[in-house]
């Protein structure tokens, strides 16, 4: 502080102020009544001279009376602060101009060449040269350019309310803030200066002055964002809305791409029409598989372009069920397909489709020629509509028994389609009774048989058996009646005995889940029900179509099972792969991530009974999903919950996999897999604009300037005043006690009587 | 041409000749052996297997199995018809259990009043017995808007041997009718006598009601074989044009 000397002009009298008033109202009136008194003076010279000097008289007696004098001060000028803000959000690494310095530089030199200015205010105002991150640290220029700026986001709100922080209680007052940056915010101001933000900065009570550290022509062409739901439901159509920047563009067209997992899933071709615009790209698409999933959209790159990293962006999608969707398509009616409609009719997670053939065209209805549609119920059976246009909208496609050569009800011109069905993830499943199997061979009359575990092997055997569960079957969640596979066993040995089965032999790659105790087809037991994976989709198939054994007979014991409920239950989640049917889960957490962030894993482990499985051996891999390159891999045990969980150093940004193989003492527990976004570029490097609207209005609202370039003066710069504290004794020194003002008195008062006698007014 | 007899028995004998496991999947008309006159339609249920293999997909064995209420194989034929020429003694407690678990677990009982009785003879003593059976369960009317009318031939009545009502009742467990019951005698109009002529003239309707009742019979069966499969949504469009 510096003190500084400086006076006042103030009434010595001793009269109490009243008396002051009183005093000066009578001496105005006594001058407004003598001016009165000479109104009718016919020459306006002796009028005015006589005026005037009744006024002079007037103040006089008024210095008198208030008896004027001088108070000296003592004072000093408080030094204010002055907050420099620089930028430190990563961003300011962009450059200033194509190929030119780069922003943080920049503002390195503006600060080094601005020092002296500092200096030559230093009198009046501090400069703290302060760097946001968003939290407040002080830099000096050199530390600007030895350490390059880093931070994730750019929240220019948060750092003046910060500066305005650190101003209460101290002594120094803030005076003005200079905020240097390239107005990139991507928290609070990101949308533009709304009202809560705008009253806020109104009420800093300071003038915020801006200057944009870039400039705005530079050519840049970025994916600033991806609107999309966290999930979807398989066979749905889902919409993605990305939103395309290009700066530099204009009348270019640019070929935008959104991949899953490195296949092509649609293109769109965007223009710009001006410099520097956002587009809108919508892509619908339907996904066929349930599980999460890695999409990307990227644009290309040009070589002109500032960032080359936010031309890609890279979404995790999760797909999952709505129900299930059934379709049960039986070749005539029996008790298997009431007794299974009955299963699915009652299970609220299935959405049951069926189709029945009620008569064939040799039956006879009975009805006359030409009445048959006014007194059958039935309709024609859509064969093109279910198993050619919309076959893909079902999750499980069962067929019962059906195998008609009846050309107009004959699903052998399906056999493609059924075998894309499969192979693209569907799930299919065949239950033979006479017409599939036994007396049904020809591809003809089965034109299921690529997509069939099983094939035939000769004649139905009529024997009732009671199905033996397999070693395989023991495992299999499809075949679990009960908790653990003793009493799985055991629940499958007390179920009635079923009264034959179609001999058929099973596929080289599948598994047999259920088979006769004794009757043996290439020397193996011969299966009743087996299973496969094909392509993405899986398959089963039972060789009979006396499955309601299990369900209506099981009940004449008197004890109420539900293990023909249980097992469609099971056969249904199985088939189309419900997560919860799987012994090993691994989820990826979180399912994005953002650069330079370790990818976390988490891997549930669970012995084939479901309960958890402590100590298990999983080898967690990461997996490029684009091209299955191996990118990192871990091997753990799980812990007391069958839990493990680990972290994947930060991998390059792209689309992984996350593939996981659990076993314990030997046993192999199942495999899982899940997927993890890594992003190119955070919020941060996804747009490299310099918004210079953002920080002129921010100036504007505070009483700012607002400047384009670093090459600014300080000088015009708002700051507010720093204010003048009194601080030491202050000293009167009396005006009105001098003779002279005596005199002036006395000679004033004296020619205005001899003026007025003179005129004859005395 | 070939008589009546000669199809007849053809068709019993393509039903023995394909014989297989898959028999356990056929339609086999079932019928509950009481102390009452429980045998009194025995060629009218196999007129009705026999009609069903004619006019739908349906495979079918003619002979119908005679069941005791009490008896566990009762659980391998899901479809019962339950009647008598007269009154039905009380069922014993093993019967009305069993029976019970029987209609509650999936199985289906068309009850037919072989006297066309109200209130008395097999009506009273079916009443009786049901209330036993299934006491949270009562009989009541069904409307000719079920399932029933519609599930092969579209009908707006329920005709048999007699009209004494014009539509059936029903004991519905879980939206399922379990029970279905005609006091019209459905099965006498298709019952031959031991020369193979018709035993009965409907009445009032003569021919016409004797192929209602046919009809009828079918819808039934169908009904047991694929319960409301007729209520999806992708036939009510379709029925509810024709039925216009």
């Amino acid at each position: 502080m510096e003190p500084h000397d400086s006076w006042q002009l103030v009434s010595l009298s001793s009269l109490p102020l009243a008396a002051l008033v009183t005093l000066v109202v009578l001496v105005l009136l006594g001058v407004v009544m003598a001016c009165c008194g000479v109104r009718r003076e016919a020459s306006w010279r002796r009028r005015a001279l006589m005026w005037t000097l009744r006024g002079l008289a007037g103040v006089c007696a008024l210095f008198f009376l208030l008896e004027p004098g001088l108070r000296r001060l003592q004072v000093m000028r408080v030094k204010n602060r002055v907050a420099v803000l620089v930028d430190r959000s990563a961003s300011m690494n962009f450059p200033v101009e194509p190929k030119g310095l780069s922003r943080n530089d920049a503002v390195a030199d503006a600060l080094t060449r601005l020092a002296p200015d500092f200096q030559a205010l230093s009198s009046r105002y501090a400069f703290e040269v302060l760097g946001f991150e968003p939290e407040l640290g002080a830099v000096t220029p050199e530390q600007l350019k030895a350490s390059p700026p880093r931070a994730g986001r750019s929240d220019l709100f948060a750092a003046l309310r910060a500066v305005k922080a650190g101003d209460s209680g101290g002594v120094r007052k803030l005076a003005g803030v200079l905020v240097l940056s390239d107005g990139a915010d991507n928290v609070d101001l990101a949308g533009g200066l709304g009202e809560r933000p705008r009253a806020l900065l109104q009420q800093l009570g300071v003038p915020v002055s801006t200057v944009a550290v870039g400039k705005s022509g530079l050519t840049d062409l970025s994916i600033d964002a991806v609107k999309v739901d966290d999930f979807a439901f398989v066979r749905n159509s889902i919409s993605a809305e990305v939103e395309v920047h290009g700066r530099g563009f204009k009348d270019q067209a640019v070929q935008v791409v959104l991949k899953r997992e490195g296949t092509v899933v649609a293109t769109r071709v965007v223009t710009f029409t001006s410099q520097d615009e956002t587009q809108t790209v919508k892509y619908t698409f339907t996904p066929d598989q349930t599980g999460r999933f890695v999409y990307t959209v990227s644009a290309p790159v040009y070589p002109e372009e500032v960032v080359a990293e936010n031309n890609t962006r890279s979404f995790a999608l999760k797909v999952i069920r709505d129900r299930v969707r059934v379709l049960l398509v039986a070749g005539r009616p029996t008790w298997d397909e009431r007794f299974l409609r009955g299963v699915l009719r009652q299970d609220a997670n299935v959405e049951l489709i069926s189709f029945y053939i009620l008569r064939n065209g040799t039956d006879e209805s009975g009805v006359p020629p030409g009445q048959e549609p006014r007194e059958l119920s039935l309709i024609p059976f859509p064969r093109d509509e279910i198993f050619h246009e919309k076959v893909d909208t079902f999750d499980v496609i069962i067929v019962l028994n059906f195998g008609h050569e009846d050309a107009s009800i004959s699903l052998a011109r399906y056999r493609r389609d059924m075998e894309r069905y499969v192979e693209q993830g569907g799930a299919f499943a065949y239950l033979g009774g006479d017409r599939s199997f036994g007396d049904a061979q020809s591809s003809a009359l089965n034109p299921f048989e690529n997509v069939l575990p099983v094939s035939p092997a000769g004649p139905a055997d009529v024997s009732p058996f009671v199905a033996k569960l397999t070693e395989a079957g023991a495992r299999h969640p499809l075949t679990a009646l009960a908790q653990g596979s003793v009493s799985s066993e055991a629940a499958w040995a007390a179920l009635p005995a079923i009264p034959g089965l179609n001999l058929v032999r099973a596929r080289a790659d599948a598994s047999v889940l259920l088979a006769h105790p004794t009757l043996q087809v290439d020397g193996k037991p011969a299966p009743l029900l087996a299973v496969a994976e094909q392509g993405r989709g899986r398959v089963m198939a039972i060789a009979s179509d006396a499955t309601w054994y299990w369900a209506f007979p099981s009940h004449a014991a008197g004890a109420p099972t539900r293990n023909f409920e249980r097992f469609w239950n099971n056969a249904i989640r199985w088939l189309v792969r419900d997560p919860d049917l799987t012994t090993l889960s691994v989820t990826a957490d979180p399912s994005s991530v953002e650069p330079g962030r370790p990818v976390g894993v988490v891997v549930v482990a669970r012995e084939s009974d479901y309960t958890p499985a402590p100590g298990a051996q999983v080898v967690v891999e990461l997996l490029d999903a684009d091209d299955g390159r191996l990118v990192a891999q871990e091997t753990r045990e799980t812990g007391a919950d069958g839990t493990l969980r680990l972290e994947f150093p930060p991998p390059a940004p792209g689309a992984y996999k996350l593939r996981a193989v659990a076993s314990k003492d030997g046993r192999p527990l199942g495999e899982g897999t899940d997927a993890v976004a890594v992003r190119s570029v955070g919020p941060e490097l996804a747009d490299a604009r310099v918004n210079a609207a953002l920080l002129a209005e921010l100036a504007k609202v505070t009483g700012g300037a607002a400047f384009d370039s670093l090459s600014f003066s300080l000088a015009d710069v708002p700051l507010k005043e720093p204010p003048l504290v009194e601080v030491g004794r202050s000293r009167d020194e009396a005006l009105w006690d001098r003779w002279y003002w005596l005199v002036v008195l006395i000679s004033v008062l004296g020619l205005e009587w001899a003026v007025r006698r003179r005129f004859g007014y005395v | 041409m070939f008589s009546r007899r000669a199809v007849l028995a053809a068709a019993a004998a393509s039903s023995l000749s394909a014989r297989a496991f898959g028999d356990a999947s056929r339609f086999i008309p079932a019928v509950a052996r009481h102390a009452g006159r429980w045998d009194a339609r025995a060629s009218g249920l196999r007129r009705l297997a026999w009609e069903l293999q004619r006019r739908t997909s349906v495979e079918v064995v003619l002979e119908a199995r005679p069941l005791a209420l009490d008896s566990p194989r009762l659980f391998e034929h899901p479809f019962l018809y339950l009647s008598s020429d007269g009154p039905m003694p009380p069922l014993a407690p093993a019967e009305v259990e069993n029976l019970r678990r029987y209609l509650t677990f999936g199985g289906f009982v068309f009850a037919d009043a072989n006297d066309g009785s109200d209130g008395a003879g097999f009506d009273g003593s079916l009443r009786r017995e049901l209330a036993k059976v299934l006491p949270r369960a009562p009989l009541a009317a069904l409307p000719t808007t079920h399932v029933i009318f519609k599930s092969f031939f579209l009908l707006d009545s329920a005709p048999g041997r007699f009209l004494n009502r014009p539509t059936l009742e029903a004991c519905v467990l879980n939206k399922r009718a379990a029970v279905v019951y005609s006091q019209n005698d459905v099965l006498g109009a298709l019952n031959r006598d031991e020369g193979g002529a018709w035993e009965f003239e409907p009445s009032p309707g003569g021919t016409r009601q004797r192929e209602l009742a046919t009809r009828l019979a079918i819808n039934l069966a169908m009904y047991a074989l694929c319960l409301d499969y007729k209520d999806d949504a992708v036939h009510l469009e379709t029925i509810m044009k024709r039925r216009r």
